[in-house]
């Protein structure tokens, strides 16, 4: 009974809320700022997720999530309703991330310096252990060497990884957002994890195969 | 291998969104049975579930960003006051008006040249006129009260003294 009840109050909820974004916007299309300020509120994390997932630079991220509000205030009176104000809003920040790394030409992060035997061995702790690392400082490391594998991937991949994975996009969201088929965000994101996988893979090599004792022997 | 060529993973092509599928758990009924099916006989699907497996927890140490906290609305607000203030004054008829009040400028700065320098001619003219006035030739230009008018006053004017010295 409970589960029925929870089954129909769910998609109740979800409309209501629906209905009251729709009105939020039309309210904010009228030139309400109150209404938009909470069109805002409630969608600036996400917004903030979906840039800094394309853009990795934390120092800009910031500045182009203004500029995105700023265009989307300014359009809003041509936003007819017809798709999700959330979807609208997103294509928007896409749209502006592409035209930011166009005109400021961007480069990704490159890092010099390969990873360590040492570090190749946390990763390794990581990848093969249930729960992610416990301590703040371990995790800000392998947080850093998972930054450093992920800047070796195109462009496009690391983007659907970040933005489904870290971010929690689902597949219909990254579909509406980047204009892909499904199936399509489904079979890249399968492809971006296998690539990712292999310059882990790669990064293992590296080191020599040798017991740690002898790594710390030669590295004295 | 190039990053940027099209890349292929172990697994079967008609596999690889049913796998990506299989690995959030949302892969349920007809498909999840032929999809348990395929990876009793597919090493190549295995396998690469595995890694796909792999790269999940790799990727779990990642934190999204931060929320920007509330005062980012009213900060988001206040450059949109910004931002439109300036963009009042700039309508899209401020070239036009812009270009109107340089003809005006012109053509005021004309005015006031053709203007100055009619005075000038005016005031020339009248200078010019005194001049000649002042310079006229009496015997050139004779008095008319002096002119005889009958015979009587020719023999009176011949009889004056000085006359004709």
């Amino acid at each position: 009974m409970a589960a029925s009840a929870s089954a129909i109050s769910l998609p109740v909820s979800r409309r209501e809320k629906g209905e009251e974004e729709r009105q939020l916007v039309r309210l904010a299309q009228s030139g309400e700022e109150a209404a938009f300020e909470e069109l805002i509120r409630r969608h600036q994390q996400r917004v903030f997720g979906l840039v800094s997932g394309i853009l990795r630079r934390r120092e800009d991220v910031e500045d182009v999530v203004q500029q995105v509000f700023l265009k989307v205030f300014v359009s809003l009176k041509r936003f007819d309703q017809r798709a999700a104000f959330s979807t609208w809003l997103y294509k928007i920040s896409v749209n502006e991330c592409w035209d930011y790394l166009r005109k400021k030409k961007v480069r990704p992060l490159v890092y010099e310096a390969d990873l360590s035997e040492e570090q190749v061995s946390r990763l390794d702790g990581v990848v093969s252990a249930d729960r992610p690392p416990q301590s703040p400082m371990d995790r800000a490391e392998a947080r850093d060497l998972l930054e450093r594998m992920m800047e070796k991937l195109p462009q496009q991949d690391r983007e659907l990884l970040i933005l489904k994975e870290v971010e929690g996009f689902s597949v219909q969201e990254l579909a509406e957002i980047l204009e892909l088929n499904v199936n399509t965000v489904k079979v890249r994101l399968f492809r971006a994890r296998a690539r990712l996988m292999e310059v882990y893979r790669r990064r293992l090599k590296a080191s020599p195969d040798q017991p740690p004792e002898a790594r710390k022997r030669k590295d004295s | 291998m190039s990053m940027n060529e099209e890349y292929r993973t172990t697994a079967c092509s008609q596999y690889e969104a049913a796998l990506e599928d299989h690995l959030h758990g949302d892969l349920g009924g007809h498909e999840a049975t032929e999809l348990a099916e395929h990876l009793k006989t597919c090493s190549g699907c295995r396998a690469a579930l595995d890694e796909a497996v792999l790269s999940a927890r790799l990727l779990r140490v990642a934190e999204p960003a931060a929320d920007p906290g509330p005062g980012f609305g009213h900060m988001v607000m206040a450059r949109i006051r910004a931002e439109l203030h300036l963009h009042e004054g700039k309508s899209i008829w401020q070239p036009f008006v812009s270009l109107a009040w340089r003809f005006a400028a012109t053509a005021a700065i004309a005015l006031v040249i053709l203007v100055s320098f009619d005075v000038g001619r005016h005031s020339q003219l009248q200078q010019d006129k005194s001049l000649l006035a002042t310079n006229r030739l009496p015997e050139l230009v004779p008095d008319q009260s002096s002119v005889p008018t009958s015979s009587d006053d020719v023999l009176l004017l011949m009889a004056e003294p000085n006359h004709g010295k």
